[in-house]
């Protein structure tokens, strides 16, 4: 066992323009520890990582990292001080190869100085193998799916030997799979030495591979404590100011209210080698989950019903009527929605304010209506503010640039661009991402009341208990297949892991 | 390479650029008028916006481009091969022997070479835009090449030779109003307000940045980023058409290659106006004041009889100046 101190934070203080986000924050970390740390969206955590990792300034405080004192950090100066981060934004570089952006600080050369690409790609291939994480060295970023990125964002933190390694929210929209590889690989560093600060808001994942847990609020230290000395029931008031309330469960309508609304099919969409003939129907007022692994076409299948990607053949029927959208124009028109799974990359325009986001794809709707009226920006930015207060986003103002706003407020925003553009028919894509216990009741809420408002609801999720909690319907896909639908008692988290791992299916369900 | 940079710290910069830029200009017109007070006199300062009105209906345009994301800079030519077109059709209708018979063809000369002059601008922008779209290249390099054909084309047409006007176009480039007013500024105010409006206060400017900040998310938000886009390059044709119509007016004769220049000296206006050459950044107000900062600079150095050459070093200067600004206040946190 070692012992020692691997990091120590004394007094910092972050001030960005209108929000102090670090208020004096001490924080440790012990060798061979995996510390946790959490709180509320806008807490503070991704500063202080951000900070540790050299890629944030901060105002005044101490770090002592080993039993060194340094008052300035930068990215290459923490990467040498041994410190590996796996930021919670996507911070690839888009248009160079995987096994490149894995050594990108120290790429190996040719005699001439000339980057090696080959030996490049051969080490890339072993360090992936050994990760157990499937995906071509050699590709382009670009080309890679949002979880493909984050793991290989991992992959980079672990190929070169970190003393300390930060991890801020690893997990998001990632599978079983993935969580329990990525747990096995920690421990195994652990063991060795290594140090873990670890920010996630599934606050199981904290009980099950913590060793201490800081609760951050409002940019302020509120406790820390050993993992055996708390508990979920302590945590949450400490996060959030109030006590924990009940997980949400939602009154589940009985199939025979649903028959009674109108009827949405999706009809046989394909597209070779991804999406496999998938047919189901949804009913108004229906809140129709996708469950399965990564990898299992469920993203691709949203981007064919919303004319994202090309489909091979596929219909859109809404009460017998064809509504099939060649195109993400034509889909907004027929009244559909979709919050993509990737924010940075398709939901949110990061340069623009949150209003300007928030109220986007009613614009576009009301030019296809030929609104030919000016902008009321007043009007508008009033809009976005009860928006920003029914979705508890943290903001300074509606015209703070999104790009300034911490993960879990960013996807709040996007959230609150479909939930508000009054769509008929919506798919969500991992709509919770990064948000916390807080606001993710308030957010089932609406999703709740857009059913009950008669809409049709279609949610990708990662999260288990998520979909089994909101939804009426699940249904499982593997293999880009639609394996199962489960409903009422059959229904169940468990039911859902076997049907996407396929294993013993004892009764498979008629489709 | 660094990895792309995550969050910026900044806060209304575009007004503090315009107001940058405001106390530039008024220093550079406290400058000149010490060394020459006849640099304040109200016909200098007219003179001055006459002469900025080609450039400033150019940036218009272009500034509406690159704020969707997308350039030009063909656009100089686009005005050049305009122009030499617009002077063509003028001087053959002024060729016609003036009897009784022929004076219909003089007279409609003139109306006509407006509208083939608009609908060339509107041709050359939708062309541009087309070969955009369909190549999939970056704009950079598809204006690069258009740009040299449509110089060519110009010296084809023209033979290297130039055609003049005879005087007989006057109204855009010459007339003043009460002996005072001159017509093009009026339409440079009304395009500048135009621009003003379209970006700020209608959907269709927020599609251009939403398009120019982050195209995939316009694109899955249902705008129809082509069809966005196009209609873009096509304003700054006609735009560009207008503009051909002025300058040729004043000058008084077409060249082939008469108002090149414009291609770059368009794109510095709006690079010291602040607009992100990645797109999604800018405002009409600041694109003009850019304009207007290049134009007094030029003129600030004849008034005050500094040698002419100085000025490109002067504008260099200007634009390092803006985008260091720009880039100061919307660093990187860290730093
Ligand atoms: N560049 C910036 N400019 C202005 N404000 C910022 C900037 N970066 C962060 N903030 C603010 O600092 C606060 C803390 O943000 P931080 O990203 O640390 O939160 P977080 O705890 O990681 O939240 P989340 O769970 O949503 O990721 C937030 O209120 C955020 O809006
Ligand atoms: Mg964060």
């Amino acid at each position: 066992m070692v012992t020692g101190m691997a990091l120590r934070a004394e007094r910092i203080v972050k001030n960005y323009p209108g929000v102090q986000a670090l208020k004096s924050v001490d924080f440790d970390l012990r060798r061979g520890e995996v510390h946790a740390l959490v709180g509320q969206n806008g807490a503070g955590k991704s500063t202080l990582v951000e900070i540790i990792a050299g890629s944030v300034s901060y105002d005044s405080g101490d770090i002592h990292i080993g039993d060194q004192k340094h008052t300035y950090l930068d990215p290459s100066r923490s990467i040498e001080l041994g410190i590996q981060t796996v930021h919670q934004e996507n911070q690839l570089v888009e248009e160079i190869t995987v096994a490149e952006n894995i050594f990108l600080y120290d790429l190996p050369r040719t005699r001439y100085g000339f980057v090696n690409l080959r030996s490049c790609i051969q080490a890339a291939d072993v360090l992936l193998q050994e990760l157990g994480i499937d995906v071509e060295p050699g590709k382009k970023i670009s080309s890679l799916s949002f979880v493909d990125k984050k793991l290989i964002s991992i992959a980079k933190a672990f190929s070169r030997k970190a003393r300390i390694l930060i991890l801020d929210e690893p997990t998001a929209s990632l599978d079983e799979q993935g969580r329990n590889a990525l747990f096995s690989l920690i421990r195994r560093y652990t063991s060795l030495g290594l140090s873990t600060i670890y920010i996630s808001h599934h606050l199981s994942e904290i009980f099950e591979i913590a060793d201490r847990v800081t609760v951050l609020k409002d940019g302020q230290r509120v406790s820390t404590k050993a993992i055996g000395e708390t508990s979920l029931h302590t945590i949450v008031p400490e996060m959030i100011g109030r006590s924990s309330q009940s997980l949400y469960v939602r009154d589940k309508k009985g199939r025979q209210t649903l028959e009674q609304g109108s009827l949405l099919q999706i009809v046989d969409f394909h597209r070779e080698g991804v999406v496999d003939h998938v047919s189901f129907s949804v009913r108004a007022g229906e809140v129709y989950g996708i469950a399965g692994l990564v990898g299992a076409g469920r993203t691709e299948l949203a981007q064919l019903v919303f004319g994202v990607d090309r489909s091979d053949h596929g219909s859109l029927l809404l009460d017998g009527k064809d509504i099939t959208a060649g195109s993400p124009f034509n889909a907004v028109d027929e009244g559909i929605g979709f919050l993509t799974e990737d924010r940075k990359d398709s939901g949110l325009v990061l340069i623009q304010p949150v209003y300007e986001n928030i109220t986007l794809v009613r614009f576009v709707k009301e030019i296809k209506k030929k609104v030919k009226s000016l902008l009321n920006l007043a009007k508008e930015q009033d809009d976005a503010r009860t928006v920003v207060q029914q979705l508890d986003i943290r903001t300074p103002t509606v015209s703070q640039k999104v790009i300034n706003l911490s993960g879990g407020n960013q996807q709040k925003v996007v959230l609150g661009k479909w939930l508000f553009a009054d769509s008929e028919i919506i798919i969500f894509d991992e709509p919770t991402v990064g948000i916390d216990v807080g606001s993710k009741s308030e957010i089932y809420k609406l999703i709740e009341k857009l059913a009950d408002d008669g809409k049709f609801i279609i949610i990708i999720s990662s999260d288990n208990p998520e979909l089994v909690s909101v939804c009426d319907t699940v249904g499982v896909m593997r293999f880009g297949r639609l394996v199962a639908e489960l409903r009422g008692d059959q229904m169940t988290e468990e039911q859902i892991v076997k049907h996407s791992l396929g294993v013993s299916v004892i009764k498979e369900p008629e489709l | 390479m660094k990895p792309s940079a995550k969050r910026v710290e900044a806060r209304g910069r575009e007004l503090n650029l315009s107001v940058l830029l405001s106390i530039t200009i008024l220093a550079v017109c406290i400058v000149a008028t010490v060394v020459n007070p006849r640099f304040i006199r109200i016909t200098n300062l007219v003179n001055i916006l006459q002469q900025i009105s080609v450039l400033g209906i150019i940036a218009c345009g272009v500034g509406m481009l690159l704020i969707s994301g997308q350039i030009d800079i063909s656009v100089g030519n686009q005005v050049s091969l305009m122009g030499i077109i617009m002077a063509l059709i003028i001087q053959r209708g002024g060729e016609i022997s003036p009897d009784a018979a022929h004076a219909w063809m003089i007279q409609w000369s003139i109306p006509f070479a407006v509208v083939v002059t608009f609908a060339v601008g509107t041709v050359l922008g939708a062309l541009t835009g087309l070969v955009v779209i369909k190549s999939r290249a970056h704009s950079f390099i598809v204006t690069l090449a258009l740009g040299s054909v449509y110089r060519g084309i110009a010296l084809l047409i023209s033979r290297g030779g130039s055609f003049t006007l005879y005087g007989r176009f006057e109204t855009l480039g010459r007339t003043r109003i009460a002996n005072f007013l001159p017509v093009s500024i009026i339409f440079l105010v009304f395009v500048v307000l135009v621009t003003l409006v379209l970006l700020k206060y209608t959907r269709y400017g927020r599609f251009l940045y939403s398009i120019g900040g982050n195209r995939k998310a316009a694109y899955v938000s249902g705008i129809k980023t082509t069809a966005v886009t196009m209609r873009a390059f096509i304003t700054v044709g006609v735009l560009n058409a207008l503009a051909a119509l002025i300058l040729i007016s004043r000058v008084g004769t077409a060249l082939a290659g008469t108002a090149d220049a414009y291609s770059l000296d368009a794109l510095a206006a709006i690079v010291v106006g602040g607009v992100a050459i990645t797109g999604g950044k800018g405002n009409a107000l600041s694109i003009f004041l850019g304009v207007l900062l290049i134009g007094i600079v030029g003129n600030a150095l004849v008034v005050m009889n500094v040698n002419p050459h100085l000025r490109g070093i002067f504008i260099g200067v200007i634009i390092i100046g803006s985008v260091t600004f720009s880039g100061l206040s919307e660093q990187r946190s860290r730093m």
